[in-house]
């Protein structure tokens, strides 16, 4: 039983050991730390990066010595990265002076080892995520905006199409003028802009980027500069085409607000004085005998024919009184009793009925002939107060004009002998006929010509 | 018999040792930080990549509506962790079998190691692809 005992208990221990030993912990390493070959120090020099999705899914790993070797001895890198305990390694191909490989998984533990005829194994471990070149970028566009005197500097890089770095990077702008020195600014963004006077006047710049990890989670070094570009800045403007440039956008909204104005003007104006200035109404004759007419009474003769004034009482004034009788014609007061000129009582044979005036009625009650002075017959006629309307009868002698005055309500037919420059005008008195006893004569000279009924 | 306990009592380390591991054998410790920031940078773009590349595959692995397949991919709550690992070795497993297309396999196969490797776990009994 003792026996049993102590046996089991020295296989419980034994075992127990090997559980430590042998479990997921997966030392296997010399050293027992979990780091790859000899743990020397870094004694060999060579300078690695990884450029990550350089083509598709895989990335690359390249490697160079920074000091050749002094005996020129074959050197071989490999890139280990431990499985299951185990350690893979994938040897480095060799190109012209560099190490490269390419692989696919970056998130593991990685290491380069340097393998030689003389010396053992040598491992140094390696993240590939710290040491990541991007590519260059490419496509360098210069725009100049006129109005804001800035270039806007447009660039692309590769890596804007990829997983890893997109939006992971800092980009590096270089700017120069003519073999000057360099001047250097950074963005994380795509574009920059330079401002026109920082910049000289119509000189010439080069201008080239380069990219680095931004250093939150993927490091690394900048990446090889790209192509340059260059331009040229444009002439500064003169004071004086400034100037003008002010003097031409003050003078268009004075312009402006002066058409503004105008408009008003004219749009209130319109009716009441530029219209009527412009297009002035034309007095239209009939239109106006129309208003002035009233609506003519019941039998009321209208007739341009002298025989249907033959009841109308005829007078026959003095030509020496005419004037003053023309002047009480005018005041519409009393005519008196008016007796022909010489020359007509020698040609006519006329008798005269005086008729006298109503003075009450403010009607003209006389008529007289003889030589109608020019003022009176425009005092009477004037410019357009009292239309007169000439008119033509076949049964006039010749040489015998007339036509009709309307003044107030009254309708003055009058005769004028163009060649004797005589006037005689009749108005028609509302006298019964069977009670008109007026005589009439006959003159054939043209003047007058009367009727006795 | 006093004896008998005891060498009971010493047996029972020795068969605590010998009985298979059933738990994860993931390596555990407070890594919340790092595997956050790897899955962020890195294996979140080859998920967004292989999930774009299944939609071509769409329910082709699900032909015969067999509900088991559902069952690999199942995360249970408070055991992120296992869920993941068996995820990734149930994909390498599953995807391995069909008859799928090279580079949908290969993608598969990288987001599965990936997940393994940010995990720090193994898949047990199964080899990896490489």
């Amino acid at each position: 039983m003792l026996r049993m005992t102590q046996t089991s208990t020295v296989l419980s221990l034994f075992f127990l050991f090997l559980h430590t030993t042998f479990g997921e912990s997966g030392c296997t390493s010399a050293d027992g730390d979990g780091t790859f070959g000899d743990d020397e120090p870094d004694n060999f020099d060579i300078n690695c990066f990884s450029q990550l999705e350089f083509k598709g899914s895989y990335s690359s790993l390249t490697c160079n010595f920074t000091e050749l070797s002094p005996h020129n001895t074959n050197y071989t890198l490999s890139l280990c990265t431990k499985e299951d305990s185990n350690n893979v390694c994938f040897n480095m191909e060799k190109q012209e002076d560099a190490y490269f490989l390419q692989f696919v998984d970056i998130l593991s533990k990685k290491a380069i080892c340097m393998d030689s005829e003389t010396k053992r194994r040598v491992c140094r471990s390696l993240v590939v995520t710290d040491i990541v070149k991007p590519e260059v970028p490419f496509n360098i566009n210069i725009t100049y905006q006129k109005e804001a005197n800035e270039y806007l500097i447009h660039y692309s890089t590769p890596h804007s199409l990829k997983k890893y770095l997109q939006d992971k990077l800092i980009h590096q702008i270089a700017y120069r003028q003519e073999e000057g020195t360099w001047k250097t600014i950074e963005s994380p963004f795509l574009q920059v802009k330079l401002l026109g006077k920082k910049l000289g006047n119509d000189a010439s710049y080069e201008v080239k980027v380069r990219s680095q990890p931004n250093g939150d989670f993927f490091k690394g070094t900048w990446s090889q500069w790209s192509a340059s570009k260059t331009f040229r800045t444009a002439r500064e403007q003169d004071s004086t085409e400034s100037y003008s440039n002010v003097v031409l956008v003050i003078f268009s909204v004075l312009g402006f607000m002066l058409s503004i104005v105008m408009i008003v003007l004219i749009g209130t104006f319109w009716e009441n004085r530029i219209k009527p200035a412009v297009w002035p109404n034309l007095s239209d004759h009939k239109k106006t005998v129309e208003q002035l007419c009233k609506k003519p009474k019941n039998n009321f003769d209208i007739s341009f024919n002298p025989e249907s004034f033959g009841y109308v009482h005829i007078h026959k004034v003095d030509g020496i009184r005419a004037k003053a009788e023309l002047e009480n014609f005018l005041q519409l007061s009393t005519a008196p009793e008016k007796n022909l000129p010489e020359k007509f009582k020698n040609e006519s044979d006329l008798k005269m009925i005086p008729v006298m005036a109503d003075k009450s009625n403010t009607d003209l009650s006389v008529t007289y002939g003889g030589i109608w002075p020019a003022e009176a017959l425009h005092k009477l006629v004037g410019t357009s107060q009292f239309p007169v309307i000439e008119a033509n009868c076949s049964s006039m002698p010749k040489g015998l004009k007339s036509f009709l005055i309307l003044r107030d309500t009254q309708i003055l037919f009058c005769h004028w002998d163009v060649a004797m420059f005589d006037v005689a005008c009749w108005r028609r008195i509302a006298v019964p006929r069977q009670h008109s006893t007026f005589s009439t004569s006959t003159q054939h000279h043209g003047n007058l010509q009367t009727e006795e009924t | 018999n006093p004896a008998f306990f005891r060498s009971i009592f010493r047996t029972l380390p020795l068969l605590l040792v010998l009985s298979p591991v059933s738990s994860s054998n993931c390596t555990m410790g407070n890594r919340t930080t790092e595997i956050r920031v790897k899955y962020e940078n890195i294996l979140s773009h080859d998920i967004d990549e292989l999930v774009n590349m299944s939609a071509e595959y769409r329910d082709r692995c699900c032909k015969n509506k067999n509900h088991e397949n559902s069952k690999m991919f199942f995360c249970n709550d408070t055991q992120e962790i296992e869920s993941l690992q068996s995820m990734a070795c149930n994909m390498l497993r599953f995807f391995h079998r069909q008859k799928i297309s090279k580079d949908f396999r290969w993608k598969a196969a990288l987001v599965s190691c990936g997940t393994l490797q940010v995990l720090r776990c193994k898949c047990e009994r199964h080899k990896k692809e490489k």
